[in-house]
């Protein structure tokens, strides 16, 4: 009987044995899944259990602030796309999402506090963020947006640093709990940031990345003289000026925006140095690896890769239309390289974060992105853009006592009247501000969103003015 | 008798004792800080009385030269502190209903070592045990009360008392008597049926009519655990008892057929197979508690989120069934493992002094009850952690539940009792 009392012993215990096995499978090999299960409430209540920090622009304006067990955003609809919302039921956006580590105390340099904070019983507390962005220029922004579908992006050329980003139509991220469900089945697509998300055909402000490469190509280039017949034939393609320009100088054609000028200067550079050239102003890359924010929502530009560039889709490339296709951050960071000599900083949101003592976790620094051409094309380029603004397409975004340089762009699509576009920067000589403006279907650039521009480099120049005196 | 080797062994209890009060030290510190409860300072003087019942017993013990296993004791202190700091953490009324059960059960324990050590005079009472065990089980089906859709439950004004609990020690007290003394008939066979010998049916009849009005009885009261408990202990004493491994296949397969029967007659049996199966598509309604057990046992990790950091309170019923869920949240994989740890050395004791009793009687009720212990941690562990279907059982000395705790402290005692005979033997030859 001794043996048979060993052996069901044996038996039990080894059961014991399996039962431990298998709990370590389902702890170790099951949990990851089982922790991001979307019935496993625990990291919602986790949340909740924390208070989360707020988030403020440039002048400490409150952008966002949680009271009482709700998330608040002062300024509505204005400020919804950059910063984004927090709704238990429909996730997180914007920078609610790309900065939630530091918001809800997450961030590797958090544990010790929120630890204390925990074994004390307090109320643990998130983080602090200062943005770039300011609140006065991100308002305007969208006012002039206001009834049209468009993009607005507004930064400093210097560093980086985005001052406003505006996506026009807003939504009301203070009552998207109510809202989400018809706001997101609205044909106009409210919740697409389309400063960053979008993918338009850029049109005639691509050819300051064609100037680029055809200076850098041949320095020369500068001093040739086209002539325009009004229009170009390739293979029988035929691609059309609005009028025909005549003789023109390489600065006459960007002034005047010359397509066939550009598209044979796209047919000389062949498709592999146009795609370079597109590369090297950040086409096909993300400027967010990296960053603080490495996972913002952003749908780099694009073009046809060189292999299979056919030479009607080269000359229409070159002038930004074919299968160009670019968001307004993008179109601003072209106008920003050729304010910064040829150097394209990487944009950015967050300033600094601070802990709830106010002792600074993190503070940006700015850092070069991509260098897109070098100091000599860019000042030929930008002398071409200056004049552009005096006397050319971009007429409407000139200031009083302000060197502006611009670019106009009115982009043909299959969706109806031409994309109306401006990219450009202020003062010429030693510029503080880049923008880019898109207005849908809005017609001609120079007409529709060049005087939307004019709007923002004016009071982007002031505050940033009033910033350098303080 | 080498007193000095009893006196040693009893010190080793009163060492292990020392440790688990200082494990319970700080956990009551842990919640006494986090100010759980309505009056913080109840948990200090709860924990105090708590180890202090333990401690008074160990002395007691100490004081009559009691020679049971000296590891017992501190394993089910572990055991049962942590059932009071779980209940605590998670409702202080809880945790103060099972602090007035544990003083009972300490006292059962003392009771029964006190008042029974010649547990070998308990086997002349085998039909007692089966009448006082079929009464008991039937009591609930027509004055009972329904809990957690098993009405196994007596209404006694003050408390609910679930008599199927206590007719598990009744049942290894009733197998071990009668095995004992039929054990050779049985094993012998001399009835061919399909192949195998089997005994004639008037050796098998009482064992048999007994187990049968158990489960049939489990099957009114709906309480499945209950059920599965009785026939795997019934199994695993046959076998002690027989050696026959036959007829073990012979009960595996008539528990299969049962169990395949039941699944087609009864829709809550069904349910439980399916819910089982695939929680996840009826994590809405029959599968939310097991889903919300998976979802606890994930959080803990390795270490856990510590003690009052978890949210083990998603899942429904977490305080009975489901505490090793709790548990596992906040004390993790590593606290999980080590209660799994415990109960195998409380397991191991048991078929230690199994073995080691000189009489087949001693030898058939430790065995039985250490396997009853041990098959009631299995099955519900199992069971939360869906690799089994659930079954409601309590998980022994942690689950709430007075009638459980009672009913296991009676266990331990008996098995106590046993180790206080073979340890005269034991502790002669450790000397010599």
């Amino acid at each position: 009987m001794k043996q048979n009392i060993q052996r069901l012993g044996y038996v039990v215990l080894g059961c014991f044995v399996v039962v431990s096995l298998y709990l370590g499978y389902v702890s170790v090999f099951w949990g990851p899944r089982l922790n991001a299960h979307p019935y496993n409430r625990r990291l919602i209540a986790l949340e909740a259990r924390i208070q989360r920090g707020s988030i403020y622009d440039r002048q400490g304006v409150i952008l966002a602030q949680s009271k009482e067990g709700r998330r608040y955003y002062p300024l509505g609809e204005l400020a919804a796309h950059p910063v984004g919302f927090v709704s238990a039921l429909y996730g997180k956006t914007g920078l609610e999402a790309a900065l939630d580590a530091y918001l809800l105390g997450q961030a590797p340099g958090d544990r010790v506090r929120m630890f204390w904070d925990r074994l004390r019983g307090r109320v643990p507390v998130g983080n602090d963020v200062v943005l770039t962005l300011d609140a006065r220029l991100q308002r305007l922004a969208m006012q002039l947006l206001a009834g049209r579908r468009g993009a607005a992006v507004v930064l400093n050329p210097r560093t980086g640093a985005i001052l406003a980003m505006a996506s026009s139509p807003g939504f009301d991220p203070n009552r998207i709990e109510e809202n989400y469900q018809a706001v997101q089945r609205e044909k106009e697509a409210p919740l697409f940031n389309r400063a960053t998300q979008s993918a338009y055909p850029p049109g005639s402000t691509f050819k300051v990345v064609t100037a680029a490469a055809a200076l850098a190509a041949e320095r020369g280039t500068a001093k040739r003289v086209f002539d325009c017949q009004g229009s170009i034939t390739v293979d029988g393609f035929v691609l059309r000026d609005t009028v025909a320009h005549g003789r023109v100088s390489f600065e006459r054609a960007l002034v005047e925006s010359c397509n066939s000028t550009f598209a044979l200067l796209g047919l000389e550079l062949g498709a592999q140095r146009l795609y370079r050239a597109a590369r090297s102003f950040g086409f096909e890359q993300n400027p967010w690896e990296n960053t603080a924010t490495p996972f913002w929502p952003y749908r780099p530009g694009s073009l046809t890769p060189p292999e299979k560039m056919s030479r009607p889709l080269l000359a229409s490339s070159a002038i930004g239309q074919g299968e160009v296709l670019a968001n307004p951050l993008q179109m601003a960071l072209v106008a920003a390289a050729i304010a910064n000599g040829g150097v394209i900083m990487r944009p950015y949101f967050v300033e600094r974060v601070l802990d709830p003592s106010g002792r600074v976790l993190y503070r940006s620094e700015p850092r070069t992105w991509v260098k897109a051409t070098d100091g000599e094309v860019a000042e030929i380029i930008k002398k071409a853009m200056v004049a552009a603004v005096r006397e050319g397409t971009g007429r409407e975004a000139s200031l009083p006592g302000v060197n502006v340089a611009g670019k106009t762009g009115s982009a043909q699509n299959p969706h109806g009247d031409a994309h109306a576009w401006f990219i450009g920067f202020a003062p010429a000589e030693a510029p503080r501000v880049a923008v880019a403006v898109i207005i849908e279907n809005g017609g001609s650039g120079g007409i529709v969103a060049a005087p939307v521009a004019r709007e923002l480099l004016a009071l982007a120049l002031s505050l940033s003015g009033e910033g350098n005196s303080r | 008798m080498p007193a000095s080797t009893l006196g040693r062994s009893r010190s080793v209890e009163r060492k292990l004792l020392l440790y688990a009060g200082a494990y319970l030290g700080t956990g009551t510190a842990i919640l006494f800080l986090h100010g759980y409860g309505k009056v913080p300072w109840t948990v200090l003087a709860g924990a105090a009385t708590a180890f202090l019942s333990f401690i008074l017993l160990h002395f007691f013990w100490s004081f009559k030269g009691f020679g049971g296993d000296p590891f017992l004791l501190p394993l089910v202190a572990l055991l049962s502190f942590t059932s009071l700091l779980f209940l605590y953490r998670l409702n202080p009324a809880y945790a103060v209903r099972q602090f007035a059960w544990l003083l009972v059960g300490v006292a059962s324990l003392w009771a029964v070592t006190c008042w029974f050590p010649r547990y070998q005079a308990l086997a002349d009472y085998k039909y007692l045990y089966a009448f006082a065990g079929a009464v008991a089980l039937l009591l609930p089906i027509f004055c009972g009360v329904e809990q957690g859709g098993a009405r196994s439950w007596l209404d006694l004004g003050l408390f609910y008392v679930q008599p199927s609990e206590f007719v598990k020690v009744l049942l290894v007290l009733f197998l071990a008597a009668y095995l004992a003394e039929n054990r050779l008939l049985l094993s012998a066979g001399n009835f061919k049926v399909l192949g195998v010998f089997l005994p004639s049916p008037r050796d098998w009849g009482p064992m048999l009519v007994m187990l049968g009005v158990s489960l049939l009885l489990v099957i009114f009261q709906k309480d499945l655990g209950a059920g599965l408990i009785y026939f795997a202990t019934f199994l695993a004493m046959v076998y002690v008892g027989t050696a026959r491994a036959a007829y073990v296949l012979l009960g595996a397969l008539l528990f299969l057929a049962g169990a395949a029967g039941s699944y087609f007659l009864f829709d809550h049996v069904r349910l439980r197979v399916q819910v089982w199966l695939n929680p996840w598509a009826l994590i809405d309604t029959a599968g939310y508690q097991i889903a919300q057990s998976l979802f606890a046992l994930a959080s803990g990790g390795l270490w856990g989120t510590g003690l009052g950091k978890g949210m083990p309170e998603y899942i429904p019923a977490v305080h009975t069934d489901f505490i090793f869920a709790a548990i596992t949240e906040e004390m993790g994989l590593g606290g999980a493992l080590a209660f799994l740890v415990v109960y195998m050395l409380l397991v191991y004791r048991g078929f230690l002094v199994a073995v080691s009793s000189r009489d087949e009687f001693g030898s058939l009720m430790a065995a039985g009850l250490s396997a009853l212990l041990g098959l009631q941690a299995l099955i519900i562990i199992a069971g939360v952690s869906k690799l089994l279907p659930l079954t409601g059982i309590a998980l022994p000395f942690l689950s709430y539940g007075g009638s459980s705790l009672v009913a296991n402290f009676i266990l331990l005692g008996l098995l106590l009792n046993v180790s206080h005979h073979v340890c005269f033997d034991g502790a002669g030859k450790e000397a010599s």
